[in-house]
């Protein structure tokens, strides 16, 4: 297989509402990216569509607005994990040598249908996600004796990160006591610890190694794990502390770079709700298991640098493709006033519905 | 009731014509109404409060509501009332079996 690289990136602003229509929001970093490396819409071989939006042939509407005659153009409808899945195609197109590079767009407007499930007759009236995720965060707290305190940390942390980020829908700081004294959702789950449903696009620029059009940092796409457990939540993992899904991927994707987890020195996690990002740091490797509530407070990893779901909100189709953005652009050593210390190894998890799914993806330079 | 393989018996949750093992037509049967509760909570989202727990029923799985808060996880519970809400989505009512 060939070696794919991503070789520019680009995410507008997330915000909560604008008069822009779904497809002119998919444009905004697209457009930015054809700019800022100076290319031709000729050297797009493919241009993936991710989205929850059930607007129609809604790939080829963007293509048709950009000027761009792909190969191969299709919409990725995954739930929350629709960005990363994308990606995952873009670059078995390329690796397989049906495309040379694949523009990967995602954009959501606030409205989308992936913030409710109707079809899942499993979560009975209960349907939001803060519903599964709150059985998750009192499992965790009753076998391990993770904290209020440790959840809420996570959200400090992230909203800390999200004040660099100029693209964040949040960029305010948060105090421990005004994150446990916010109005509590679903117990133990309060509404700082959540993720904020938002609009927004970001997009990436995929290529085989020997058609690099910029030579400047490129971050490879080493390793790609992705597992479905199921759909609905009863099935989505059997242990409520842990998402199978995630362990499954990440031992997939870590295998396939050949590198451990140790290796890792920034990640973009799934932090829809606090929880998750303590689930994620067991579930990969990154802490015992049990341990991840204490981890939080840890200052040797960059762990959600451009302030996660948390930090930044979640236009669903757009999140995940903004998550390698982010770590791409890191490993670049682009990440402007945000860029940690320069690591040689980067991940993004990324998850759909209570975890049945999830994605995870190893890149390095 | 719950759709049942009609070669294998296996019980499929959610509900499906097929079953997901020997993919095999599915016919309703009766099913079990009674099982543990796993974990449990409360929300306080407007327009969608209440007590609401993850009942486990021999490895079926589904998120019951409560009118109670006396419940304390790993007791048997048993469904007392099903059904479609007015927004379309299902409930299951469970309350726990009198000790």
């Amino acid at each position: 297989m060939r070696r794919v690289a991503i070789t520019s990136c680009a995410t507008s602003s997330f915000t909560k509402a604008s008069k822009n229509t779904l497809l002119e929001l998919a444009c905004d970093p697209c457009v930015e990216i054809l700019r800022k490396d100076n290319l031709s819409t000729k050297d797009i071989d493919a241009v993936l569509f991710s989205s929850c939006a059930t607007d129609q042939y809604s790939s080829s509407i963007l293509c048709e607005m950009m000027g761009i005659h792909p190969k191969i153009s299709h919409r990725v409808d995954n739930l929350c994990n629709s960005g990363t899945n994308a990606v995952v195609s873009a670059y078995a197109l390329i690796a397989s040598g049906l495309c040379d590079s694949a523009l990967v767009v995602g954009a959501e407007k606030s409205d989308s249908q992936g913030n409710k499930l109707q079809w899942d007759l499993t979560r009975g009236s209960f349907m939001f996600p803060v519903h599964w995720a709150a059985i998750f965060a009192k499992a965790h707290m009753r076998a391990y004796g993770t904290t209020e305190e440790e959840m809420a940390m996570v959200s400090v942390k992230n909203h800390k990160n999200a004040v660099k980020n100029p693209v964040a829908l949040f960029r305010n700081e948060v105090a421990l006591e005004e994150v446990i004294n916010s109005r509590k959702i679903a117990d133990p789950i309060k509404l700082l610890e959540c993720t904020s449903a938002c609009e927004g696009a970001s997009a990436l620029l995929l290529q085989a190694e020997e058609n690099f059009h910029s030579l400047d940092n490129p971050v490879f796409i080493q390793g790609i794990g992705q597992h479905t457990n199921s759909a609905s939540f009863a099935n989505a993992t059997s242990d409520l502390t842990s998402i199978e899904a995630t362990k499954i991927a990440g031992k997939r994707a870590l295998d396939m770079a050949q590198i451990k987890i140790s290796d890792i020195g920034i990640a973009e996690l799934h932090d829809a709700f606090t929880i998750l990002e303590i689930m994620a740091y067991e579930d990969l490797g990154f802490a015992r298991k049990g341990e991840g509530g204490k981890f939080v407070n840890q200052q040797q990893l960059a762990m959600n640098p451009r302030g996660g779901l948390i930090g930044c909100g979640h236009p669903v189709g757009a999140t995940g493709i903004a998550q390698v953005a982010e770590i791409a652009a890191q490993l670049a050593g682009k990440a402007g006033n945000r860029q940690v210390k320069q690591c040689l190894h980067g991940l993004v998890l990324n998850l759909a519905a209570a975890g049945s799914s999830a994605s995870v993806i190893v890149m390095g330079v | 009731m719950l759709p049942v393989c009609i070669s294998c018996n296996f019980r499929m949750w959610p509900p499906s014509n097929y079953c997901s093992r020997c993919h095999s037509k599915t016919a309703l049967e009766n099913a079990e109404t009674s099982g543990i509760l796993i974990e449990y909570t409360k929300s306080f989202l407007p327009g969608n409060e209440g007590i609401y727990g993850l009942v486990d029923m021999s490895g079926i799985r589904l998120i019951a509501t409560f009118d109670t808060s006396e419940l304390s996880k790993g007791q048997r519970v048993k469904m007392v009332n099903c059904g479609i809400n007015s927004d379309g989505t299902a409930f299951y009512l469970f309350e726990p079996f009198l000790s």
